[in-house]
């Protein structure tokens, strides 16, 4: 299954944009993290995983590290032992690249929470799943199925800039609630809104 | 893009937000873009309407977005301070242009563009009055810079007077999409949303893009794909892959007339037509349907002669010992299974990179065909001369009489199963289907099984010599009826040939008759030398020799025809015409055919040609649609799977609302007036 996966993953390479279904198994995928570790999903298998595709530079990612808003997602669900990945898919020379220690830095600085920062300058990972926008949320259940895609918040669209964040309505905590109450998640998909991941061309 | 105009955007940007500079210019420069106001009269009258524009200068390789942005993106909002009793309206979007950022596809405008807002004056209102926007937008390059500007325009109360921007804006409110003016309707049908629009007769549409106004009804990335008609046309659009349950569709349609792009807007139900879930065949019953077609397989035209000659040389070896009768039936076996896992695994693999192929693909390579022609043209020749042939011909495992060796039972099964190859049986177009669309192990076994059924008659005459001794005695009349058995294959011959005749040009046709004369004059001379002297002996095999490699030269190499040949005629089918025909209701029959299908061909004469067939068609209005499949057609490849098949004939009979009814694959004239004359 695994070497399946890592098939699959090879052959989206530098291929179009891919898309998981919600409550699809979501696919396996190995990426170095921060300080230099190989991190699969499948290492997490029995955990709830929240994939966010981030670009510290992108003005939609840093309003919501600004706000606190995405900190305090990540704070809730690690109070819930949910492993946190967040991803950056951008690649060199573009924005949102980074090298380990100044992710590591950004980490620090901002109070951020996540279990793992992964670099997929290759940008497989990220088309496998479809994200195409910073941020991009997804949440992966204990029986490793997708169920939840989209947006973090419903505060996207017109007057962004200006909106409360605070005051939004924050699918990521709704859908890790209702996972956790074992209810099936109301709003499954959302519009994703932000930045275009900065994909290798 | 340089560091400065970042940070002196930023800038402006958190000044912005901070207090907006109260600016009572009309003009606004944020580095990357710039804005202003304009309008289409400096005086305004009571109760009366101006055209506005906000107008956007972009540096160049900058853009900004439309009210959908596509995959990424923020539209621009537009907050206006205006006095007491006016009232502005919603943003009047131009339509958009496509703006891709591999591999995402984004809506927007580059270089410049204008948003219109219409402004309503009340009756009363003072002297000179003051219309002033606060407009945040998205300026993208590589990056994204949120922007944010604000504009003013003073209006003096008094009859409207053009100013020098009014023609501007009209041209604008030219490219805002006005409603469609003819009837259209949208349908999702095997998985692809399907817009059908009238058009006037002899408006020409060079080019059709369908901007969506929602997320999650279209994939923005895939293209679309347009088809021109009479007077209508179509569009086939990708849905969005990631499920998001609406029943509309509304946006705007971009149309490419004549080198310019006009806009409309859409807005309409998207119907459901109701489609039946893929045919699901469990994996036992495709293993029994596959033996039961494997016995079948034997009795079909093409396969029929070749084992006829095996059950004579049966009879004979019924005169020898009992355990070599049994191990030639194995060896046959043998061969027969290992030739039907050579195939499964070829098409197999081709599946798995992606080709839309199926039982019977092979036939839509006209060089496969013209191969065959050989083929069945030496077999002919071989049976009908009292022949001794060179070693090298004899393998082919044809002559039982004279060559007992197990090489030659091997043989015989792998040349069975390769002229079997063209011949679908009964059974069979369920089983394969299963067998391909689920590569691996499964597919191994039901292909196992198809060879098992296929070699099954062998086995039981082989370990019961009993039966074998029903069969006439061994005599005269065995080469009289090999002679006979020549004719069915020189016809399978001719067959090919037509089949090849609507894939190639009748020059290339002719030449692989040449060639199959050539190969004919090459075996006599074989065989003719069989008894003469050493050189004359060598003389002729080098000429045959030479005759074989120019018979092979002739091969039709390429597909040298025009492609939409085939596809011509009022009943061709697509899936498009399907969707239009179902979405108004229509009973429709499709008939999944190929040329070198005979089965499709004995039913099309038996059953679908008579008279009292199109009778009822006509009678009860049910539209006729052919799927041609003789050559590769990856839409009638992705509905044959729909169904669960890999293989034609397939027979489609949709009602008028509701799913379709699935033919049997044998027909007669009796049972198909009976399913049509109850559809409804």
């Amino acid at each position: 299954m695994k070497y399946l996966s890592f098939l699959l993953f090879l052959l989206f390479i530098n291929s179009s944009l891919a898309s998981v279904e919600t409550d699809a198994a979501a696919p396996d995928f190995e990426l170095i993290n921060s300080y230099g570790d190989n991190i699969s999903l499948s290492n997490f298998e029995g955990s709830t995983v929240v994939l966010e595709w981030t670009n510290h530079d992108c003005p939609f990612v840093a309003k919501h590290y600004k706000t606190g808003n995405m900190q305090s997602t990540q704070k809730i669900a690690k109070d819930q032992g949910v492993i946190w990945l967040t991803i950056i898919s951008s690649a060199p020379n573009t924005q949102g690249y980074v090298v380990p220690k100044k992710a590591n830095d950004l980490t620090l600085d901002r109070n951020a929470e996540p279990s793992h920062v992964l670099f997929d300058p290759e940008g497989g990972v990220g088309k496998m799943y479809g994200a195409k926008t910073t941020p991009h949320m997804y949440i992966i259940d204990q029986k490793g199925s997708l169920r939840y895609q989209g947006a973090i918040d419903d505060a996207g669209g017109r007057g962004f800039m200006t909106r409360n964040l605070l005051e939004a309505d924050n699918h990521v905590k709704n859908a890790l609630n209702e996972i956790f109450q074992g209810k099936d998640v109301t709003t499954r998909v959302s519009k994703p809104y932000g930045c275009s991941v900065k994909y290798k061309s | 893009m340089n560091i400065f105009n970042i940070r002196f955007s930023l800038t402006l940007l958190l000044v912005s937000l901070i207090s907006l500079p109260s600016l009572s210019d009309s003009y606004f420069d944020a580095g990357e873009s710039k804005i202003s106001i304009i309008s289409e009269s400096k005086k305004i009258s009571s109760n009366d309407k101006i055209l506005i524009g906000i107008e956007f200068d972009l540096m160049p390789g900058w853009h900004t977005y439309w009210k959908n942005p596509g995959d990424s993106g923020q539209e621009a909002s537009i907050e206006w301070t205006l006095p007491k009793g006016f009232v502005a309206s919603e943003i009047l979007w131009p339509g958009p242009e496509r703006i891709p950022v591999e591999p995402l596809m984004t809506y927007g405008y580059e270089n410049k563009v204008v948003l219109l807002t219409e402004i309503k004056s009340p009756k009363e209102f003072p002297e000179e009055v003051n219309l002033a926007a606060k407009i945040s937008w998205l300026t993208c390059k590589e990056i994204c810079i949120p922007q944010e500007g604000k504009v003013d325009i003073n209006l003096t109360r008094g009859q409207k007077l053009e100013s020098r921007d009014a023609f501007r804006l009209r041209n604008v409110l030219e490219t805002v999409p006005k409603k469609y003016p003819y009837e259209y309707r949208a349908s999702l049908l095997n998985e692809k949303i399907f817009l059908n629009l009238k058009k006037n007769n002899d408006v020409k549409i060079s080019q059709a893009y369908f901007f969506p106004y929602d997320y999650g009804l279209i994939d923005y990335s895939a293209e679309q794909k347009l088809e021109n008609n009479q007077n209508s046309f179509g569009l086939e659009i990708e849905p969005s892959p990631i499920e998001l349950k609406t029943n509309n569709l509304k946006g705007v349609l971009e149309l490419g007339l004549e080198g310019r792009s006009k806009f409309y807007e859409l807005s309409t139900e998207l119907e459901q037509i109701a489609e039946s879930k893929p045919i699901k065949v469990t994996l036992i019953t495709a293993i029994i349907f596959a033996f039961l077609g494997g016995i079948i397989l034997n009795a079909m035209p093409c396969v029929f002669p070749i084992l006829s000659i095996k059950i004579l040389s049966f009879i004979e070896q019924s005169q020898g010992s009992k355990e070599k009768l049994i191990l030639h039936g194995l060896v046959f076996s043998a061969g027969v299974l290992s030739t039907f896992l050579l195939m499964a695994a070829l098409l197999i693999s081709l599946r798995v990179s992606g080709e839309a192929i199926g039982w019977g693909y092979q036939l839509q390579s006209p060089l496969v065909v013209s191969l065959l022609i050989y083929l069945f043209v030496i077999v002919g020749i071989v049976f009908m001369g009292n022949l001794v042939l060179g070693s090298s011909l004899t393998r082919l495992g044809v002559f039982g009489k004279n060559q007992r060796s197990l090489l030659s039972s091997f043989l015989t099964g792998t040349l069975a199963v390769i002229v079997a190859s063209p011949c679908t049986a009964p059974f069979m177009g369920p089983a394969l289907g299963v067998a391909l669309l689920q590569p691996g192990m499964q597919s191994i076994a039901i292909f196992l099984s198809l060879g098992l059924g296929f070699s099954f008659p062998y086995l039981l005459l082989s370990f019961s010599p009993g039966l074998l001794s029903k069969l006439p005695k061994p005599g005269e009349w065995m080469l009289t009826l090999k002679q006979l058995m020549a004719f069915p294959m020189w016809a399978s011959a001719l067959w090919l040939a037509w089949v090849l005749s609507s894939q190639v040009s009748t020059i290339s046709v002719f030449l692989v008759l040449l060639g199959s004369l050539l190969i004919a004059l090459a075996l006599w001379l074989v065989e003719k030398s069989q008894a003469s002297k050493v050189t004359l002996k060598r003389l002729s095999l080098m000429s045959s020799l030479v005759l074989i490699v120019t018979a092979i030269w002739l091969l039709p190499y390429t597909n040298d025809d025009n492609e939409t040949a085939l596809k011509d005629g009022q009943n061709a089918f697509s899936a498009q015409k399907l969707s239009l025909l179902r979405s108004e209701q229509k009973i429709v029959f499709i008939n999944f055919t190929a040329d070198w299908c005979i089965t499709c061909k004995v039913n099309e004469a038996i059953a679908l040609n008579q008279k009292e067939v199109k009778n009822i068609l006509q009678q009860k209005g049910i539209t006729y649609l052919k799927a041609d499949w003789t050559r590769k057609d990856e839409e009638i490849a992705s509905i044959l799977e729909r169904y669960g098949r890999t293989g034609v004939p397939l027979y489609l009979l949709f009602p008028s609302v509701g799913d379709p009814i699935i033919l049997p694959e044998i027909l007669t004239e009796e049972l198909l007036l009976d399913f049509l004359n109850k559809i409804n």
